[in-house]
Formats: structure tokens, C-alpha cells, sequence
């Protein structure tokens, strides 16, 4: 970072000073610790959401034909333009980071932000429509439940598992990045240069990357045929 | 990294990537309708891992990342991978015994 514009003192945290090292090479330090924090974070998520699509994957083997069936009762419009909505907050969140980069871009990183958090809340508002839809067609397992297949059961089981899992993960999501806007308004010079902002967003990347794998599982199955 | 940066500089390095993350969804919407038999799994979820591979690369920076970082993210694949094909070997076996 050699933006000369970044308040340096005002993005560091203590203790820093222990290793008596200039401002400008600690916080580079601290920088490349909260990347390094964050990845090992998302690298633990990888396994949490593994085990959940290893279930996916381990049942939908077994029962093809039901998973097939109960994947054409979700409502891939619904599916479809929450993939765009994550996709295009992905894009904003990646601009926020980039333009954090540099003191002059403090009103795009602003603005990004705050698109990014709107994308999000929109996600949700969509998602919040769809499981409407989906109590009142019957498609929560248990008695009274719409396909007659038992293992369609199963299928539905995993779809309201991830898609809440994967929901309170945006809402974190949603909160640190509205964290980052307030932070912003109140304090300018602590948004270029500071590193939460890029930890927040590549949470937030990865939050993406997950629906990624959700689409296909839960959307595009059965569907040809 | 520098300081001269303009907004437009920010845009010409994410949009392109977006354009390409909303044709490949496009793409995966499409051939989900597509009459490819048993391949339908393998597009749909290869599409899908093109995609994750994208965002992680251009969007989360690890096209630019330090080997630590790079390592650090291979390393959730790498164990992922010990997770299905460990638990895999043996859901499958039992699959087609019966």
C-alpha cells in the first residue's frame, strides 16, 4: 500500500508498537495478517459447507429419480435472479475492495458499499418470497407433504438446511458490511487503506461462491427430460 | 497500487469478470433445459465450479495473493477432496453392491 493519502495511524491497532517498527511497515503487517485470518476462516467454512454437500451429493446418488422430482417443485425464476443478485453484489463488493486501495476513491468505495449491502437485503427480500411460496405449495418435510416420493423428503430437508445456513450467513454479511458504511460515514480517512474492509469482503466473496454451488444443487436439477 | 487511480481504472478490472460470471449463468440456466443425459450434472456444476474459480481469482484476489494465501485457500479444497473421496468410496461401493 503506497497510497500516501491512507491515515495510517488512524488504521492501526494495538499493540503495534512492541516491534518498533514504522507505522507504514506494521500496518502492512497487519494487513497480511487479517488476509492471512480471514482465508483460514474461509478455508474452515469450505469443510462446513463440504459436509453439507456431501450429504447432497451421497443422497442424491442413492435416490436420483426423487431428487430429480423434487428439485423441478423449486421455483427457479426465484433461483435464477438470486444467482444474478449475489453475482452482481460480488461485483460491487470486488470494486469496494479496489477502490479502498486509494484515498481519491473514498466515495466509489462508499457507493460500492453500500450497493453491496442493498444487493444483499434484495437477496433476501427474494429468498423471504420464495419461502413463502414453498410453505404454502407444502414443501416443508414432515406430514401433509406435497410429492409422494419419502426421499423427496430428504432433498427438501438439505434445500431448507443450506438456504437458512446460507442466509445467516449473508445477514453477517449484510451487518459487517453496514458496519464498514457507518464506519466510513463517521470516520472518512479510516475506510482507504484499512484492512477490515478487505476481510469483509472477501467474506463476502465467499458467502458468493457458496450460492454458486447451492444453484445447480437445488435449481437446475431435473429439469431436462 | 499507486496513487493516480481513476473509478474507471476500478470498473475496467471487475466488469469484464462480472459480464463473464452473468453469461456463464445464463449458459447454466440454459443447458439445465438441454437434453444432455447424464452429462447435465457435470455441466451444470462445472459451470458452477468455473464460476467459484472466477470469483475467487479476479473478485477475492488470488491471482494477485502471496503463496502463504494462495496455500491457505488450497488447503480447504485439499481436505474437502480427503472428505468426498474418503466418504465417497464408501457410499458408492455400498451403491452398487446392491
Amino acid at each position: 500500500m503506497s497510497d500516501p493519502a491512507i491515515a495510517t495511524e488512524a488504521l492501526l491497532r494495538e499493540p503495534w508498537d512492541g516491534l518498533k517498527l514504522p507505522e507504514e511497515q506494521a500496518l502492512s503487517y497487519q494487513r497480511t495478517g487479517a488476509t492471512f485470518g480471514i482465508w483460514i476462516f474461509i478455508a474452515s467454512e469450505v469443510l462446513f459447507f463440504g459436509a453439507l454437500f456431501l450429504f447432497y451429493t451421497a443422497v442424491r446418488a442413492e435416490h436420483a429419480e426423487a431428487f430429480a422430482a423434487a428439485a423441478r417443485e423449486t421455483n427457479i425464476v426465484y433461483g435464477t435472479v438470486n444467482t444474478a443478485l449475489l453475482l452482481t453484489s460480488g461485483l460491487t463488493a470486488a470494486a469496494a475492495s479496489r477502490a479502498s486501495e486509494h484515498a481519491a476513491l473514498i466515495r466509489l468505495t462508499r457507493w460500492c458499499l453500500v450497493a453491496t449491502a442493498l444487493l444483499g437485503l434484495a437477496f433476501l427480500v427474494v429468498k423471504g418470497l420464495e419461502y413463502r411460496e414453498d410453505i404454502a405449495e407444502h414443501l416443508v418435510p414432515g406430514p401433509g407433504f406435497k410429492l409422494p416420493e419419502a426421499s423427496a423428503q430428504l432433498f427438501f430437508g438439505f434445500y431448507w438446511l443450506s438456504t437458512a445456513i446460507h442466509g445467516i450467513h449473508l445477514m453477517i454479511g449484510i451487518g459487517l458490511v453496514a458496519r464498514l458504511i457507518v464506519i466510513g460515514w463517521r470516520h472518512p480517512e479510516r475506510i482507504p487503506g484499512n484492512p477490515q474492509v478487505e476481510v469483509t469482503l472477501l467474506y463476502w466473496g465467499f458467502v458468493d461462491m457458496v450460492w454458486l454451488f447451492l444453484y445447480p444443487a437445488l435449481y437446475l436439477a431435473g429439469r431436462s427430460g | 497500487m499507486s496513487a493516480p487511480v481513476s473509478a474507471g481504472a476500478v470498473w475496467r478490472r471487475v466488469l469484464p469478470v462480472w459480464l463473464g460470471l452473468m453469461a456463464l449463468l445464463a449458459l447454466a440456466c440454459a443447458a439445465a433445459y438441454a437434453p444432455l443425459g447424464p452429462w447435465t450434472v457435470a455441466v451444470s456444476f462445472g459451470i458452477a465450479a468455473t464460476q467459484a474459480l472466477l470469483v475467487a481469482l479476479l473478485f477475492m484476489r488470488l491471482d494477485s495473493a502471496s503463496a502463504l494465501i494462495r496455500l491457505t485457500a488450497a488447503c480447504g479444497l485439499f481436505w474437502s477432496a480427503i472428505l468426498f473421496s474418503l466418504s465417497l468410496a464408501d457410499v458408492l461401493s455400498r451403491l452398487t453392491r446392491t
